[in-house]
């Protein structure tokens, strides 16, 4: 079998609260980073904020979060954390949630690279039936990425985002476990 | 779509912890009760005891992972026992823990019924691909029981069980999505 952990480029590692953290705030000045992550307000947390949430998150272990650091293969440099959220177990759909806080390498094929890493674990390991993921309009470097890793266009919300003085569209993406199947034979 | 919660002598209600230690309390002090339930030493213990218990148990919330139901009987609305599904969520496989402790009700199928409400809940909501159960081998009214709602018998731990000084075997059953799903078709289990 596999070493399902590793990819080209990266691989998934364990998350050190204490690390992370650090690693977390840094990145959060970046607010570009914050946008591309999420659609919350972006905010500055301390690195004491953001270790102690990690520890507690990490310390309850939760069976729903499949939750990882991703680091570079050649020199183990800490690129940006990759979590797998299975919502529902009845239908097996889980979220996909992929951040690169190292913005200089952004569109350089990382993501790409974790993005197969987790789908084959999500798939093989966790045997799930499909993942989903939410990405933004203004982020088409993520989409090609996720397009590239074999994800599917699914929907959009029209105009749910307010950032920078005018409305974005939400779209989603879906990629169905016979899809993965038969593009990795 | 069919009603997950009501079958032909019972329905499945919510585990209150209240309601559920008060009548716990009785039925523990029927030792066969116990001993047909599972190999711990038959113990009494308090109502407060108990209430804690399933209190906590009912804190922990509506994990992925565990389903509890207390059961009614459809006629008198009377609380005769319970079943639990345990998920292995990346394998697919529940375990299930049933129980009738008011023995008038023993041998008339309710247990069948129960049980058949717990597979048609843990395969067309849960969505599991298999289900399993332990039994004692002293215990031949459920293992024809779980044969009626379609369990096969798949295994034995011999000689697993020492009680009243004798050794008994331990038996294990399982029943597929497939073999269900025809069941519910018309195929005989």
């Amino acid at each position: 079998m596999k070493n399902i952990l590793t990819g080209e480029l990266v691989r998934l590692s364990a998350l050190d609260a204490d690390e992370i953290g650090r690693t977390f705030a840094r990145w959060g000045r970046d607010s570009e980073f914050q946008r591309l992550l999420n659609s919350n307000v972006a905010r500055m947390a301390s690195a004491k904020n953001a270790q102690t949430w990690l520890e507690k998150e990490l310390d309850e272990q939760p069976v729903n979060l499949h939750w990882f650091g991703i680091r570079k293969l050649d020199d183990d440099m800490l690129l940006g954390d990759i979590d797998l959220y299975v919502y529902n177990w009845s239908a097996r759909d889980a979220f996909v949630g992929l951040g690169i806080g190292e913005r200089e390498f952004w569109g350089k094929g990382y993501g790409t690279d974790v993005m197969k890493v987790i789908l084959r674990y999500g798939f093989t390991e966790v045997n799930l039936k499909r993942v989903t993921l939410i990405v933004f309009e203004y982020n088409p470097r993520a989409i090609r990425s996720y397009e590239k890793a074999g994800f599917r266009h699914e929907g959009r919300m029209r105009g749910v985002l307010n950032k920078e003085g005018r409305r974005w569209d939400m779209l989603t993406m879906g990629i169905l476990r016979e899809e993965w199947m038969e593009q990795n034979k | 779509m069919k009603d997950l919660f009501h079958g032909e002598f019972v329905r499945l209600t919510a585990e209150d912890p209240d309601v559920r230690a008060k009548i716990e309390v009785h039925w523990q002090r029927d030792s066969e009760y116990r001993r047909l339930l599972d190999s711990e030493p038959a113990m009494v213990v308090s109502e407060k005891w108990l209430k804690d218990w399933f209190e906590k148990r009912n804190e922990e919330g509506f994990s992925p992972n565990r389903y509890v139901f207390s059961i009614r009987t459809l006629v008198e609305e009377k609380l005769i026992g319970f079943f639990s599904l345990w998920v292995d969520l990346i394998h697919s496989e529940a375990w299930v823990g049933i129980g009738i402790g008011e023995r008038e009700f023993w041998g008339k199928g309710y247990g069948t019924d129960m049980m058949k409400l717990c597979l048609r809940y843990a395969f067309t909501e849960l969505n599991v691909h298999r289900v399993s159960l332990g039994l004692h081998s002293y215990n031949p009214r459920a293992l024809k029981s779980y044969e009626k709602a379609g369990f096969q018998l798949e295994g034995c731990t011999r000689k697993d069980t020492l009680r009243e000084g004798k050794r008994t075997d331990g038996f294990w059953m399982g029943i597929l999505r497939e073999e269900w799903l025809a069941m519910q078709n018309g195929a005989k289990p």
